[in-house]
This record gives structure tokens, C-alpha cells and sequence, in this order.
């Protein structure tokens, strides 16, 4: 069953009095315990793509259901506090905060029931993601861009959600680099029963997914 | 890691930011808590001078603005007449008054009343008589003597006319007088001109007989000199008090019959004259007291159409004006510190804040992304400032007070020998009627800084106004965050 589906949703940007499309009657659907690519040319429309599942822009036409409930009537925000995972590509963590206080950070917004020693969780959390105790007590500013890139991990999973978003979450990190986190991504699908949605350039990334989308001129289409 | 230890860890963390946000609130809360403070001081300075001064009002010819072309006929002066006074006097804001008319005697048997070294008034053993209608006196009635011996004098003693007097425990000692006894005094009538030997001749003289029914005390509060350059002053108060305590007191229909006796006489011994020269009706100066300072201003609206033309309305309050001018000047002054200081508080801050905001929009654009709600960012952010407002804010409540001391110290002393010489000069266009002993020294000694809870609370009202105001254009920054553009 569908976790989270696209219903002819259409997006366009206005340019001038014309409407330029970047998302054409897109109908797709996810499921838990899968990972998933999508693939398209720079300035198809992922990010857009992404911005629209992940409720940080709406669609102007069409809907977007998770769990069969659309999110307009969840309410974007609580939907980005309680049901999804985001990481992008460049980072965003909070600056002056340790690695554990950056993934803390969304346990204290979500209304999602947690164990009580939160703290706990942050550091297993980063601990299974790879980080140690002594990095995750350091100042995230003075963590390498794979460790960074890390703790956005584990803060996207700190919430219990059932979806992670990421946008490029490679893009900065060295092939080696690339390989771990794609195994963390993929362990998170087939371990942890995650529905798991990862916007990539590398056809080495899709090749490791069980599904690829391919994203041009306004639709999206499975691949192969 | 709520928002709440976020904006903690944030003031904490980022060092350098809260020390130049703190910086910036604490020079500005120190120019307002010291405006706040001068306000306080004047405001408290202006209740303490105006009780000093009373509620008094007096009912005078306005020789100014009745002779501004220089061209007024002086004949044709219009007097305010008893029934005027009278009916002034009935007006509800009035609480009693008098009017009297004074002579100035001279006595063979009863001496002058002399500061020991004084050797001011040389030769003149003249004494003002001072002829009264309200029979318990007002100068007692305001606290300006008491009765120390004997009593003050009734109504029918004032209504018939009786030669009853009241005289300084002073000159009572200096005379051996004591309640019961009498004295003579002379009225006299002096040349018109100067004879060859410049003086003026004594050309008529009768006696009057005044018993003693009480004495009284000078009760005006006595200060200690400590100061030098208030020298000049004592000098000009010592001959004031003197005056006073030879000052006698007695029923206003004696002092009329002697100054008839006067006008008459000189009338005769100067037939080229005539009666319009010499004006015979008594001239009163009625002197009310109000029932409290907020009446003044009702008194002189209520009166306008009972005075005769070009009278005016004189009060204690007018005295304050000139008195008190290096306190009013301090007073608007800090007011216009104090709204400026306000206003550039709020634009500084505010910008300040938002540029910070703009610098940290990544951070804002995190919990948003994170599903945070926009009030919870908004509280971050209020609570980042208003920690580093309280401690910037709580320092200046000491350090702008103590300011405050040191600034108005040193204006108050260059105002005050600025207006003290003004003082002296214009000192004999005041009310002589209202003449009180509050000088611009009594301002200065009243004005104090105080560091109390009114001023406390006033800043810490004004302080945190400014900030919530000055968030309040970042807090439209944060609403129009979009966390897709920041980033995706
Ligand atoms: N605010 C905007 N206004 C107008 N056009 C926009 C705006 N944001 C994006 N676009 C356009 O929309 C198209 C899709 O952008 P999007 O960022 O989704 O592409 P993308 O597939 O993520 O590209 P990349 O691979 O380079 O990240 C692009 O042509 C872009 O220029
Ligand atoms: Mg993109």
C-alpha cells in the first residue's frame, strides 16, 4: 500500500503572463521499505519535486496524500514536524549546537511519542549512523562534510518517521563517502521499513535502488 | 532542545553577537534610565518647591501691559474697590483672604528690632504697620508666625476699628513690651521737596495708641548657612526677616485713618495740589488663599470678569516659573533626551536585530523546515534579546541614575549662577504681596537623584516597550520566511 502518492499534481512557475511547467499532471506513488531515486537533467524540476512532497511549497493543481490523507488537510507544517525526514544538500544544521543537540533539535518539535531519555536516542542514533560519542558532543561546524551530512541523517530519523527526503545529499561528499551513506540509505528501507526518496545525478546511486524515477519535461516516469 | 534552550545556547554560544547587541542596549539604556531619572528628580523638586510655595493668589494693576505705548494716563486708573475684593474673595476656590494696607510709623519710645552687627536701616526708627481685615492673620494662618503670648485678634476687634496690634516676640523683648501694654507711635507728614540741606521735613505729625493683645513668633523655617557665595543672599533674607519682625500688626480701619490724616495733611500743606494727585482711597492689596494649587488655574478663569480693566492674577505659581527655571530646563531637556533616546532605541535595536536575523536566516529556515511553529521561532528570538536586554537594561538602572547625578549636578550648578543673577535683577518685578523665602538655592537643595522603586519600575516599563517595539519589525522578517528558498 501507497505511503505517500502524487495525484495529478501540476506546478508552474509564472514568467511574465506565461506559465512555465515544471510538473504536468505527475501522479506517482511510494511505499514503506523502499528506496528510491529520482534521476533528471539539472533544471527539470527535482528540487520542485521534492519541495512539493516534503509540504515546504504546495502544488497548484492536484494533491498529495500521505496515507491516503492529503496533506493540505494535515497542515503542511505538522506533516514536516510528525511524517517526513529532510536532508539536503548542503547540510543546514543549526550552527552553535553539538551534533547530538542538532538531532535533539527536532525531538523537541515533533508531536510523535518518543522514549523519554532522549538523549540516549540522539547518541545511538549517531552512533549507528557513525558517529562516536566524542564527534557527537563536537560543535557541528568543526565536523567533516561526510560527518555533517551524517548528523543531518540521523536528525531526519531522530523523529520515528516512516519517510526520508534527501535532495542531493552527495553532492558535496567523495565517492567513499557517497558509497556509506547509500548503504545507510539503503538499510533504512530494507532493515528499518522506510520509505526512503533520494533525488540524485549519479546513476551509480539509482543502480543501487529498487526503484528510479526519471523526471523531463514535466513528467515523472519510472525508469526501466 | 527546545526553543527555549536554543535561544539560551544561542546568547551563550555566540559570544560575540550578544556582547555587541548587549553594548548597544547598554549605552542607550543609560541615556534613558538618566533622562528618566532627571524627570523623576524635576517632577518631585516641582511638587516639594509648589507645597513650599503655596496656593496664593493676589489681584494686581498690570502697569505693563496697561502702559505699552507709553501713553497711559495714569488719572484715569480704574481701583479695585472693596466690593471687587470681596466678591473675588467669595469665589468657591478660595479657602480665606486678606487685604491690607500698611503705613510706616515711627515711635518715640519703641525701638527698632536690629540684627545685632546690622547698621542697615541707620537713623530710621520706622515700623510698617500693617492694617488688616481677616481677624486670625493670615500670616499665621499660612505658618508664616505664630502666637506665642496672648492671642490674635477677633472680628469685632477688625470690624470696629480697634487699636489692637500684634508685635514680634522680638521687639517685644527689645522693648520690654508684654500683652496689655500700649505704645505711641507717630504718623507722619513730610515736605513735598527736598529742604536746602537735602532732607525732607516733617511738616505735620499726630500719635496713635496701639495695645498689645498678642505676640508672635517667626516660624519660617531658619537654614544653616553652609555655604560661602550664599553670603550675598543671607544679607538680602536678614533684612527681609528684620522687616518682618518689626512688622506690627493691627485692624485695617487704623492704618486707613492715619493715612487719611496723612493725605489730608499734605493735601493742605500743598494747596497747589489736588485731590487727584493724592489719592485718598485707601489701595488694598487682597491676598487669597486657595484651597489647593490645581485650583489656580479655575480661580483665574472664574475672577476674569470681577477684576476692574488691566488687573491681573498673580500666584505663587508664577514664582515657581522663575525660581525654578534651571529645574524646568533640566526638565525639558531630559524629556527631549528621553523621546529621542526612546525612538533611537527602538530603530537601533531593531536594526541590530534584524541584521543578525538576516545573518542567522539559515538557522530560522532549519526549524522551520523542521516543522517548527512560527511563534516558537519568534520566541527564540524575543527571548535571545530579552536576555541580553534585562542584563544591559539592569545595569543601566544603576549606572544611568548614577549618571544622572553626576550630569545634573553640573548642569544645576551653571543653571543655577546663570539664574541667580537673572534672579536679583528681576526680583523686584514679582508680586511684592507674594514674596516668599524659596529661592533658586531651595530648588537646587530639593532636587535629589533617587534610585527608588518608582524609577525602577518606570525604566524597566520604558526599557522593555522600546525592545518589544524594536522586535516587532523582525518579527515580520520571520513571518515572511519561506523555507524553501533558503534551503533548497
Ligand atoms: N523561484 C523560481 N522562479 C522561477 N523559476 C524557478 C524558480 N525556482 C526554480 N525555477 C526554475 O524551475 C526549474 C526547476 O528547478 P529545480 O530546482 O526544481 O531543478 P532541479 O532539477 O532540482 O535542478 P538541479 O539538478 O540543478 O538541482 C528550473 O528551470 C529553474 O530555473
Ligand atoms: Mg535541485
Amino acid at each position: 500500500m501507497a505511503i505517500l502518492e502524487t495525484k495529478n499534481v501540476n506546478y508552474y512557475y509564472q514568467d511574465g503572463d506565461q506559465r512555465r511547467y515544471i510538473l504536468k499532471d505527475t501522479s506517482v506513488s511510494f511505499e514503506k521499505g523502499k528506496f528510491y531515486t529520482i534521476l533528471g537533467q539539472s533544471g527539470s524540476g527535482k528540487t520542485t519535486f521534492l519541495s512539493l512532497i516534503s509540504a515546504l511549497d504546495q502544488p497548484k493543481e492536484g494533491e498529495i496524500l500521505y496515507n491516503n490523507e492529503n496533506i493540505k488537510q494535515i497542515g503542511y507544517e505538522k506533516y514536516r514536524r510528525n511524517d517526513i525526514g529532510i536532508i539536503f544538500q548542503s547540510y543546514n544544521l543549526v550552527p552553535y549546537l553539538t551534533a547530538v543537540e542538532n538531532v535533539l533539535v527536532p525531538m523537541s518539535i515533533t508531536d510523535n511519542s518518543l522514549p523519554t531519555d532522549v538523549k540516549t536516542v540522539a547518541y545511538n542514533l549517531l552512533d549507528y549512523i557513525g558517529l562516536g560519542k566524542s564527534k557527537a558532543d563536537r560543535l557541528v561546524t568543526m565536523l567533516s562534510g561526510g560527518e555533517q551530512q551524517r548528523v543531518a541523517i540521523a536528525r531526519a530519523l531522530a523523529t520515528n518517521v516512516e519517510i526520508i527526503l534527501a535532495d542531493e545529499p552527495t553532492g558535496n561528499l567523495d565517492e567513499e563517502m557517497e558509497q556509506e551513506i547509500v548503504t545507510i540509505f539503503k538499510k533504512l528501507a530494507h532493515e528499518h521499513d522506510k520509505c526512503v526518496i533520494v533525488v540524485t545525478h549519479s546513476n551509480e546511486i539509482a543502480q543501487q535502488s529498487d526503484q528510479t524515477f526519471y523526471l523531463s519535461k514535466g513528467s515523472l516516469v519510472p525508469h526501466e | 532542545m527546545n526553543f527555549i534552550k536554543r535561544g539560551l545556547l544561542s546568547v551563550v554560544r555566540k559570544k560575540g553577537k550578544s556582547i555587541i547587541l548587549f553594548a548597544v542596549i547598554f549605552v542607550l539604556g543609560n541615556l534613558i534610565a538618566g533622562a528618566i531619572s532627571i524627570q523623576q528628580a524635576t517632577k518631585s523638586v516641582e511638587n516639594t518647591i509648589k507645597t513650599k510655595l503655596g496656593s496664593v493668589a493676589t489681584v494686581e494693576f498690570d502697569y505693563e501691559s496697561a502702559d505699552k505705548t507709553g501713553e497711559f494716563d495714569f488719572s484715569n486708573m480704574t481701583f479695585l474697590s472693596v466690593d471687587q475684593i470681596k466678591k473675588i474673595g467669595e469665589q468657591p476656590a478660595v479657602k480665606y483672604y486678606d487685604y491690607s494696607t500698611t503705613a510706616y510709623s515711627s515711635s518715640k519710645t519703641v525701638k527698632r528690632y536690629e540684627v545685632e552687627d546690622a547698621a542697615i536701616m541707620g537713623g530710621m526708627n520706622q515700623f510698617q504697620v500693617k492694617g488688616i481685615h481677616y481677624a486670625p492673620v493670615l500670616d499665621f494662618a499660612e505658618g508664616k508666625g505664630k502666637i506665642v503670648d496672648g492671642r490674635i485678634f477677633n472680628q469685632e476687634e477688625i470690624d470696629k476699628d480697634q487699636n489692637v496690634a500684634i508685635i514680634s516676640d522680638k521687639l517685644a523683648e527689645k522693648n520690654n513690651l508684654h500683652v496689655g501694654d500700649t505704645m505711641v507711635f507717630q504718623t507722619e507728614v513730610y515736605a513735598a521737596e527736598f529742604s536746602e540741606n537735602g532732607q525732607l521735613e516733617v511738616t505735620d505729625t499726630r500719635d496713635f495708641v496701639l495695645e498689645i493683645v498678642g505676640i508672635f513668633e517667626q516660624t519660617a523655617a531658619k537654614k544653616e548657612d553652609n555655604k560661602d557665595n550664599k553670603k550675598e543672599k543671607d544679607v538680602q533674607k536678614m533684612f527681609m526677616d528684620t522687616e518682618y519682625l518689626n512688622t506690627i500688626y493691627t485692624s485695617a480701619g487704623v492704618v486707613n485713618a492715619e493715612n487719611d490724616f496723612s493725605s489730608e495733611a499734605f493735601l493742605k500743606a500743598n494747596p497747589e495740589l489736588s485731590e487727584k494727585d493724592v489719592p485718598n482711597d485707601p489701595m488694598y492689596t487682597p491676598i487669597y488663599v486657595l484651597k489647593s494649587p490645581e485650583d489656580i488655574e479655575t480661580f483665574k478663569t472664574d475672577i476674569k470678569d470681577l477684576m476692574p480693566k488691566n488687573y491681573i492674577v498673580k500666584t505663587t505659581a508664577d514664582e515657581y516659573d522663575s525660581i525654578a527655571a534651571p529645574i524646568k530646563s533640566m526638565s525639558k531637556l531630559s524629556s527631549y533626551v528621553l523621546i529621542v533616546s526612546v525612538i533611537a532605541a527602538v530603530l537601533i535595536i531593531g536594526l541590530v536585530v534584524l541584521l543578525f536575523l538576516r545573518d542567522r536566516k539559515h538557522e530560522l529556515g532549519i526549524y522551520l523546515s523542521l516543522g517548527e511553529r512560527k511563534g516558537k521561532v519568534l520566541g527564540q528570538v524575543m527571548l535571545e534579546v530579552l536576555i541580553v536586554s534585562i542584563v544591559g537594561i539592569t545595569l543601566s538602572v544603576f549606572s544611568g541614575n548614577y549618571l544622572a547625578r553626576g550630569v545634573s549636578d553640573t548642569l544645576l550648578q551653571s543653571q543655577t549662577e546663570e539664574t541667580s543673577t537673572n534672579e536679583q535683577m528681576f526680583s523686584s518685578m514679582g508680586s511684592y504681596a507674594l514674596q516668599t523665602d524659596v529661592t533658586t538655592e531651595d530648588v537646587a537643595e530639593a532636587y535629589q537623584v533617587k534610585l527608588d522603586s518608582n524609577y525602577v519600575l518606570l525604566f524597566y516599563g520604558i526599557g522593555l516597550g522600546a525592545i518589544f517595539l524594536s522586535t516587532a519589525i523582525p518579527l515580520i522578517y520571520i513571518v515572511r520566511l519561506n523555507p524553501k528558498k533558503i534551503m533548497m
